[in-house]
């Protein structure tokens, strides 16, 4: 595999602001990186560091193996996709296709031929003569999409691409940027703050805060085996459950404090009375007989949606446990549930870390 | 708001929760109260409780009746102060006036022989020609310089905005002012202009800029563009700071430099800023006045005179008002097509 982009030791700095730390991030040819984390992590700075849109204060940027860190946005040969689309208002669709290649000095022939065979590949055929006004946000979508596909570029940026869509043509959307993906093959780089899309777009997540990786990945990789806290929380939806424990005397067990204390099994040895954070995902936590659960809760909320019930717990320490057999609870009930040892994480009361 | 919940009729026939609603759908002030007045429309179910006079009142106060007193103000305003004159300066082209009739509005009417006189008089044609010059010169050296000043400031160095502004004070000054300023800068032997261009070498003896047939049209010239140039540079940065940033990133990424930016991106977008501004100027530039009356008073021998100063050294110079009426007639003409140029241009605007 070789690496299309590669970042070494970057910095960025606003005047006093560290927007950018020591961030070493490879990418390789062909595969689809999502960057994902809140707004202000820094991931739409390093998107643009890369497009050199913003320059990078230390570090090395290499793009197909040369150097960048000076070369202007022109010669880098990268291709953007911008939140707002950016779509040039007063060309129509075929004069923002073709921009590239006019300001490349292409035959006019040859451009409008490469802008139909785009334009057909994306369904934009019948469109080539409108005026971007005149298109609606899944076209105009469409034709910023299309305007960077026809300059065969050596990566794709994409700037939260879809958060000016609504819901259901953001999940529409979603699958065709990845189709389309899978038929070029190109080197894709996708910033979002929806931890959905980059689990389901992506090959390899990068997961950033206050400007440094938390952690990246193969997005079940981030999924079973968070590294810390944060990424923990960011990543599945509904959130996962962080409630205070203790390791048990025998260091197999651990005492939850959820309002009272419960106790849960270990799959591993750990050191007798360490203050942890357990992470709990509402999904692994299952229903079973009076009795048989680890948890005894008592049911605050009960939301439905359907395809599954929500529901959060009265205790102190809020706990929300996913329901997908339709089972009749109602505001009040108690419950008991349960949790296999395995799907316990177990995270650092202090530093937040995976233990 | 004028409705009280028993203001009027209109007022307390729809229920009290119904016209919050409406007051609530309505995007602006304005159009909460045409949303109120539209139930008074035929066919809505509002009873018509009072007399006329009772229902005109409440229209006055609250309906179509209010619309119609908004709009006839200024329209009564402008008929008056515009439109009449106007109106008698295109009569008395068509008519004989002397001092004499000058009081009575039904003088002997003469068809177009004041027309055919005027371009009988030899100066007419180079005063025509004059103008076309002062105009052309004037818009473009303050389209060119407003321009170069607006994108100089784009660039937004510290200060940009500060700098800016001051620029304004030029526009701000009265013409007369500008007018006895540039007599200064301008004057043949202690002028500050002939001192620069004396010891940068470019010419040897003094130029008498105001009173040198040759160059009298162009001290105008000059003092306008000074004038005139921070106005085009204003409308131009607001032109400059309407377009969307990201715009020019994208172009960027797409492989355009700054040069092909600017002919791709920049002009394109600025095209209704910039029809708008050059027919603004057409109708500033027809109506200055005060420099030519300040620097050179037209001469000399007319070698600086243009159309809109000639009307008036006609009208209250020479006391031939159908002649200063008919030169003015040809400017009306001329300053009409430029205020269609300038309607159409910001009808056109360019914004996705």
């Amino acid at each position: 595999m070789t690496k299309q982009i590669e970042l070494s030791g970057v910095n960025k700095y606003y005047g006093a602001y560290h927007a950018l730390k020591n961030i070493d991030l490879s990418i390789e040819k062909g595969s689809f990186v999502a960057l994902v984390g809140p707004s202000g992590c820094g991931k739409s700075t390093l998107l643009r560091s890369l497009a050199g849109l913003e320059s990078i204060s230390t570090g090395d940027l290499k793009i197909a193996g040369e150097l960048m860190n000076k070369v202007p946005p022109r010669k880098r040969d990268i291709a953007m996709v911008f939140q707002s689309y950016a779509l040039y208002p007063h060309m129509t669709v075929e004069q923002n296709l073709t921009y590239s290649l006019r300001i490349r000095r292409v035959a006019k022939a040859e451009a409008k031929k490469a802008a139909e065979e785009v334009a057909a590949t994306t369904g934009l055929s019948h469109l080539l003569g409108r005026y971007p006004r005149e298109l609606s946000g899944g076209q105009r979508q469409r034709v910023a999409m299309s305007r960077a596909i026809i300059r065969h570029p050596k990566a794709f940026l994409f700037d939260e691409p879809l958060s000016n869509l609504d819901a259901a043509l953001r999940v529409h959307m979603r699958k065709e940027i990845r189709t389309l993906h899978d038929r070029l093959h190109a080197t894709s780089v996708y910033v979002t703050h929806d931890q959905i899309e980059a689990m389901t777009m992506a090959d390899h997540v990068v997961v950033m805060k206050d400007g440094v990786i938390e952690q990246q990945g193969a997005p079940l990789e981030l999924y079973d085996r968070p590294a810390n806290r944060f990424v923990a929380g960011f990543i599945g939806s509904p959130a996962m459950n962080f409630v205070p424990a203790t390791v048990g005397e025998d260091g197999r067990s651990l005492a939850v404090d959820i309002g009272e204390k419960q106790t849960i099994p270990l799959d591993r040895q750990l050191q007798p009375g360490r203050k942890v954070t357990a992470g709990l995902r509402p999904e692994h936590l299952h229903f079973v007989e009076p009795g048989q659960g680890v948890f005894r809760l008592p049911v605050g909320i009960v939301e439905t949606t359907g395809s599954a019930t929500y529901i959060t717990t009265s205790t102190a320490t809020e706990v929300t446990v996913v329901d997908t057999t339709r089972r009749p609870v109602r505001a009040g009930d108690v419950i008991d549930v349960s949790i296999r040892p395995a799907d316990v994480h177990i995270f650092d009361a202090e530093t937040g870390l995976r233990v | 708001m004028p409705h009280s919940p028993s203001s009027g009729p209109t007022g307390h026939l729809l229920p009290a929760g119904e016209r919050l609603n409406r007051m609530a759908d309505a995007p602006s002030s304005i159009s909460s109260r045409k949303g109120l007045s539209s139930a008074q429309a035929p066919g809505s179910p509002v009873r018509d409780v009072g007399g006329p006079v009772t229902r005109l009142l409440s229209s006055v106060r609250d309906g179509r009746g209010f619309d119609i007193v908004l709009v006839a103000f200024p329209l009564g305003f402008l008929f008056l102060m515009a439109g009449l004159p106007l109106l008698y300066n295109v009569l008395m082209s068509f008519q004989e006036v002397d001092m004499f009739s000058l009081g009575t509005l039904m003088r002997p009417f003469v068809g177009l022989k004041n027309y055919r006189d005027l371009f009988a008089q030899p100066e007419t044609l180079p005063i025509l020609a004059n103008t076309a010059i002062f105009v052309v010169g004037s818009i473009a050296g303050q389209f060119l310089i407003g321009f170069g000043l607006a994108l100089f400031f784009w660039v937004n160095f510290p200060g940009a905005a500060w700098l800016r502004g001051l620029f304004l004070v030029s526009w701000v000054m009265p013409g007369l002012v500008v007018g006895a300023i540039w007599n200064w800068i301008l004057s043949g032997d202690f002028g500050v202009l002939n001192f620069i261009l004396r010891e940068g070498g470019i010419i040897s003896a003094n130029i008498f800029w105001r009173s040198d047939p040759n160059y009298s049209l162009y001290a105008v010239i000059l003092a306008n563009i000074w004038l005139g140039t921070a106005f085009n540079m204003i409308l131009l940065s607001v032109g400059l700071a309407g377009i969307p940033a990201d715009l020019y990133e994208a172009a960027e990424l797409d492989g355009a430099n700054a040069w092909q930016r600017f002919w791709t991106i920049t002009l394109p977008m600025m095209r209704s800023t910039i029809g708008a501004i050059i027919a603004l100027g057409l109708i500033f530039t027809l109506q200055q006045f005060d420099l030519f009356a300040a620097i050179t008073s037209g001469g000399p021998n007319n070698s600086s005179n243009v159309t809109q100063y000639w009307a008036w050294e006609q009208s209250f110079r020479q006391y031939d008002f159908a002649k200063g009426a008919t030169i003015s007639v040809l400017m009306i003409v001329f300053v009409m097509i430029a205020s269609v140029v300038y309607v159409r241009s910001t009808r056109h605007e360019v914004r996705g």
